[in-house]
């Protein structure tokens, strides 16, 4: 007794600290997701509820009644549910054949993949039109009437857009498995199918869950592949832009924001439900999968991967030859002429994105690892409050985000206006426009970690931070960089939220690429995409030479 | 090392302060919906009558540039207003940013291109045109239209497209221009009529041109300029101007109350009326309100005329502007799809 008495007022010292260390770092993560997302999203909210006779429900009740609001929603729902569908089955194959089976060329194909995550929104679409468009390649040279605008024309593009999205998830959890169990399986005789039916699919059903939500978010809010290609079909999504840009309604446009937010929580609820059935799927006790060869699943592997990269590189590629065509499709002379770039500040906004997005992955990497950090902690309604915020941003249209931001923070009364104006709230608009997704990743990669590796560590007396430190961080390290690749790329792509937030001396790229498109010139526009495209890869090739020359020898950049 | 962060946290404040500010004597920033390359050229020709002043310029779609204005109304960050919409313009939430002044020259502006209350003065404008692609035109064995009313024609059915009203102001510009000129009730009628034969309502008003520029569609309702510009890019198209009258839009420019410079600002929208100004505006304009602006050769032969006045149909703007939610209202309800 008088032995065992030191012992244990330290451990409860201990504890204490680390309770305290979890409570600081929760505040910390929580604070900066209120003050750059629920606050802009309560500033719209309350636009919502302004109408001509003071604050009421007028303004829903007025969309509600209108004739469109139900074919609208219709429309909203099944592009967006055919679309999930579709990718969802599409990449989970893909993540198949690249970690089940035994095909060659893996390697080029997880790199093509990912080429819809480097290019523009806005020329993905440009590259569908220039294939399948009513004057397209297709119909050109075989002399069809294709037509690609509204419902099958956004599927399809949203296809392509979301499809790395959902890969990525995917094959985080395809990427590891027990070998002892699928051994189990052979020698009681278990056939293929059943095999997957009964282990692979069960352990990877999180990772499904996982896509489908983050799949079905990000087609329900996008807004540039309706715009380009949806023809007279509308969707939630483009009416916030017919209400805000077209009619400056505000009020009407946050209506319709705060509908698009309502997919979000049910997301959310059904994603919790799932995940309380989930365990994680590496123990202590694993062994990693060896893959023997089995020539007929190899094959089949091979050629649905190059089907699929083939259609991928066909789009992005047909962008790449139409930026050095010299009229596309009327005089197909190759020529550099696209490549003089006669917007303002020419190539400036170029290496103002580069800083940008080097910022947004920085700051991305450390709030959502210390997110999903904590998230590991944290318990009951806590957990349940602080990872709805966390994956709330989803939901939100870029378009309603950024303008969100003028109203949170050019406000005289805000101390943050000072950020108002600078690169440093378009790089934060970023991390907290895409945080949802980097802080899927990072969950995922941290619960390839068996909870029994943080127990035994804090059973050893290891601190909440030391944990992390020495457990944690070395195992997720690669998905830690993953996470800061995907805040670069997205920073480099993305549009929708900074259109609204660039200055004169902050202009990006994007923006660029979409000021030439509505000058009338796809093809500088689809030259300067190249431009950025070109940066990505080169920035990946030099991220990837690091991490090699820093000894991972085994990572993959994206997961 | 607390207080090192706090230095250095200090000195990020003022860095990013001076930053924010930035704007002093000398500088000023100006919002604009003008097309990028004709901003670069005006700008060379600013630098050269003041060199001393710098101009900070944020271009945005029409639309996209009034949502961003209203929003940011609390703390406007711009100087002045340079061509810009006058449908946009007359919005009472934006015109009471603004503060009256009569730059040097207004008086040789006629009174239809200038606010009565000196809020705002027009340079340039632009106006309704079809742009037509001339080879899938052939392809279909589609005769060449010239008015409004030839549109309507059901052989033209389904290679229309044209912009959504309620999105786009040249669509918005159009359908008004439409029932001014021949009253509310045929107006609506002709326009349901035309219905028949439209494609694609498209949510940006240059857009239509560009998918007849690429022969997505044959006939393209667009803005004059866009048809310009497409055929000098050496695209298959013919710039038609209806001949029942082009409705218009003009391009205004105006003084923020809240201007941080002033002085450097009215010297900006003094050098807009000058006649350097007015032989740029002839080289990249369809029209302007300024005398001594001629029309280049390049931009005759892509079918403008020379005397614009002659195929413009006489907006009633205070109408357009006063009636614009009615009509957007009811387009939306008997139009939109």
């Amino acid at each position: 007794m008088t032995v065992s008495h030191p012992r244990t007022v330290t451990q409860t010292a201990r504890i204490d600290t680390d309770r305290l260390a979890v409570l600081g770092l929760t505040v910390a993560v929580a604070l900066p997701l209120i003050v750059f997302v629920v606050l802009p999203l309560v500033g719209i909210l309350n636009l919502s509820f302004v109408t001509e006779d003071g604050i009421g429900w007028g303004n829903f009740v007025r969309y509600f009644s209108s004739p469109k609001f139900t074919r609208v929603v219709v429309n909203s729902f099944t592009v967006t549910l055919t679309t999930t569908a579709i990718t969802v089955v599409l990449a989970y194959a893909f993540a198949y054949a690249m970690h089940r089976t035994a095909m060659p060329g893996k390697r080029a194909f997880g790199m093509i993949v990912l080429l819809p995550l480097f290019a523009p929104s806005l020329v993905q679409a440009l590259g569908i039109l220039f294939m399948f468009g009513r004057n397209g390649v297709i119909n050109r040279s075989f002399g069809l009437g294709i037509d690609i605008y509204g419902f099958w024309g956004i599927v399809i593009s949203d296809v392509f857009y979301s499809f790395p999205h959902a890969y990525l998830i995917l094959s985080a959890a395809l990427a590891l498995a027990d070998a002892r169990v699928y051994e189990s399986a052979q020698m009681l005789g278990a056939s293929a199918a059943r095999v997957f039916r009964t282990i692979t699919l069960p352990a990877t059903r999180y990772g499904v869950m996982s896509a489908t939500f983050v799949v079905f978010t990000i087609v329900i809010t996008d807004f540039g592949n309706p715009m380009v290609i949806g023809g007279d079909f509308s969707v939630l999504a483009t009416e916030i832009y017919n209400q805000v840009s077209g009619q400056s309604n505000f009020a009407m446009g946050a209506v319709i924001g705060v509908l698009l937010l309502i997919p979000a929580g049910l997301a959310v609820v059904i994603e919790k439900w799932i995940m309380r059935r989930h365990h994680a799927s590496i123990t202590d006790r694993s062994q990693p999968l060896r893959l023997m060869p089995d020539r007929r699943r190899d094959m089949a592997g091979l050629v649905y991967a190059s089907v699929v990269c083939g259609m991928i590189l066909l789009i992005v590629g047909v962008v790449f030859v139409a930026s050095f065509v010299t009229l596309w499709p009327y005089n197909m002379h190759l020529s550099l002429r696209h490549y003089r770039f006669e917007v303002q500040n020419g190539l400036q906004p170029l290496w103002t994105s580069v800083w940008v997005s080097l910022a947004a992955g920085a700051i991305g990497v450390v709030v959502t690892v210390a997110g999903a950090c904590v998230m590991r902690r944290l318990h009951g309604a806590a957990a349940q409050a602080l990872y709805f915020l966390s994956i709330l941003p989803a939901a939100v249209p870029g378009m309603v985000l950024g303008l969100g931001y003028i109203f949170a923070f050019n406000d005289p009364a805000n101390p943050l206006e000072i950020l108002y104006g600078t690169a440093v709230i378009l790089a934060i608009c970023n991390v907290y426009h895409y945080h949802a997704q980097g802080f899927l990743i990072a969950t995922t990669g941290l619960n390839q970690i068996s909870r029994v590796f943080d127990e035994a560590s804090t059973s050893l007396g290891g601190s909440f931070f030391r944990t992390l430190r020495s457990v944690i961080l070395p195992i997720i390290w690669p998905s830690i960089v993953s996470v800061g690749v995907f805040f670069f790329v997205r920073s480099m792509v993305t549009l929708s939220a900074v259109i609204f937030l660039v200055t004169p001396s902050t202009q990006l790229a994007a923006v660029s690429v979409l000021l030439l498109d509505d000058a009338g010139n796809q093809n500088q526009a689809a030259a300067f995409s190249v431009c950025i495209m070109l940066v990505v890869a080169m920035a990946l090739a030099l991220f990837h030479g690091l991490l090699r020359l820093s000894g991972a020898k085994r990572v993959s950049l994206f997961g | 090392m607390t207080k090192w962060t706090r230095s250095t946290k200090c000195a990020a404040m003022i860095a990013l302060a001076s930053f924010c500010y930035g704007a002093q004597a000398g500088e000023i920033t100006a919002y604009t919906s003008l097309e990028e390359d004709d901003i670069r050229v005006y700008l060379q020709g600013f630098a050269k009558a003041k060199p001393a002043i710098k101009v900070n310029v944020l271009r945005l779609s029409t639309g996209d540039l009034a949502a961003r204005m209203l929003a940011e109304k609390s703390n406007p960050r711009h100087d002045v207003i340079w061509g810009w919409a006058v449908t946009q313009m007359v919005d009472p939430r934006i015109l009471e940013m603004t503060e009256a002044y009569k730059p040097a020259g207004i008086d040789q502006v006629k009174p239809e291109f200038k606010d009565a209350q000196n809020r705002w003065f027009a340079t340039t404008g632009y106006f309704a045109g079809f742009c037509v692609n001339t080879e899938i035109l052939k392809k279909n064995n589609l005769p060449m239209p010239s008015s409004w009313a030839d549109l309507t024609n059901p052989a033209y059915k389904g290679q229309i497209v044209m912009p959504n009203a309620a999105s786009s102001g040249t669509g918005y510009l159009q359908v008004v221009s439409i029932l001014q000129m021949k009253g509310e009730e045929k107006g609506w009628q002709y326009l349901k009529d035309l219905d028949k034969n439209i494609a694609q309502y498209i949510k940006s008003g240059s857009r239509p041109c560009k998918m007849a520029s690429t022969g997505e569609y044959a006939i393209g309702l667009s803005f004059a300029f866009s048809g310009v510009k497409q055929i000098m890019e050496g695209y298959p198209i013919k710039l038609v101007i209806p001949s029942e009258g082009a409705g218009y839009e003009t391009e205004v420019n105006a003084l923020m109350k809240t201007a941080k410079n002033k002085a450097d600002a009215k010297q900006f929208l003094d050098w807009l009326l000058t006649l350097d100004a007015a032989k740029l505006y002839g080289e990249r304009a369809e029209m302007s309100s300024v005398p001594g602006a001629k029309p280049t050769a390049d931009i005759l032969k892509a079918g403008l005329p020379a005397d614009v006045a002659t195929v413009l149909y006489k907006m009633d703007f205070d109408a357009s502007a006063k009636n614009k939610d009615r009509i957007i209202a009811e387009w939306k309800k008997s139009i939109e799809r």
